[in-house]
């Protein structure tokens, strides 16, 4: 539908999760943004990310993700731990022991329930070697950041076309590489990164 | 595919790109494919449902998580 009075805004391959019209690509790749969103009840987006795992489970396809995913979550877990105890100066006690035990039991739970939302899919996990060189392409030609080279490398060459990922910096890859699934609030400031 | 961009003039499209790229870009042979593949094991409408409960019910923690504390910019 194009504005009123106005040219059809170009989509730039970003696209809503909140577009209940999208359609969805067989496999589809998940970013770790996305999963910690759906894992995590008090984030913001969890209802909208919720909504959108049940529709990739209703549909049937496939999922693509990246090993790098499971550390990220373990990473995630830890600094909860962390900045739970130490609020905003929590990195100044990355190596302080008293918050581990905290960290272990989240990432344990986080880790279960990584493994249970991905049961009801066909799931590839792919590894990081088997992906390094075009991550590395992706770096070199584009100025991705290396984990988001990673986790869009995974994507391509798995044969997902699309990624859902609440990460702007996806946004610069051309559109003809890997098109985006990305929350409402995202759209335009992806769709302006990639029109540079 | 299936999404919003299977069509003609985007296949043209990324195969320029990936000349930009000097066919850097390695495609996953489909024997590697099939070796990394996990199937489902929930698979009736209820299993599904339940999974997803299992994994994104319930965990709530008192800091809001920012893209930070997982990635390096």
């Amino acid at each position: 539908m194009s504005p009123a009075g106005g040219r059809r805004r170009l989509t730039r391959g970003v696209f809503s999760i909140e577009d209940q019209q999208l359609t969805l690509p067989d496999p589809i790749a998940l970013d770790t943004s996305f999963v910690v969103e759906a894992l995590l009840a008090t984030q913001p987006l969890h209802g909208v990310c919720d909504a959108f795992l049940k529709r990739i489970f209703d549909s049937g396809v496939s999922v693509v993700t990246s090993e790098l995913l499971r550390i990220e979550l373990a990473e995630t877990a830890f600094a909860i731990a962390m900045k739970e105890r130490w609020g905003r100066r929590w990195r100044a006690h990355r190596t302080d022991g008293r918050s581990r035990r905290r960290a272990a039991r989240l990432l344990h739970d986080t880790i279960l329930r990584y493994g249970a939302l991905l049961t009801p899919v066909d799931h590839f996990p792919i590894p990081l070697g088997d992906i390094t060189a075009t991550a590395i392409t992706f770096m070199t030609d584009y100025g991705m950041a290396s984990y988001d080279a990673a986790h869009a490398a995974t994507a391509i060459s798995a044969g997902a076309e699309t990624i859902v990922t609440l990460d702007t910096g996806f946004a610069l890859l051309p559109s003809t590489q890997l098109t985006m699934y990305t929350d409402r609030s995202r759209l335009g400031s992806c769709r302006t990164k990639r029109s540079r | 595919m299936s999404g919003p961009i299977g069509n003609t003039q985007a296949d043209t499209m990324r195969s320029v790109t990936k000349a930009k790229t000097n066919g850097k870009i390695q495609r996953l042979s489909p024997e590697r494919l099939a070796e990394l593949r996990v199937p489902a094991t929930a698979k009736t409408p209820e299993e599904k449902q339940a999974a997803l409960k299992r994994a994104t019910e319930g965990l709530r923690v008192n800091v809001r998580v920012t893209r930070d504390m997982y990635r390096p910019r």
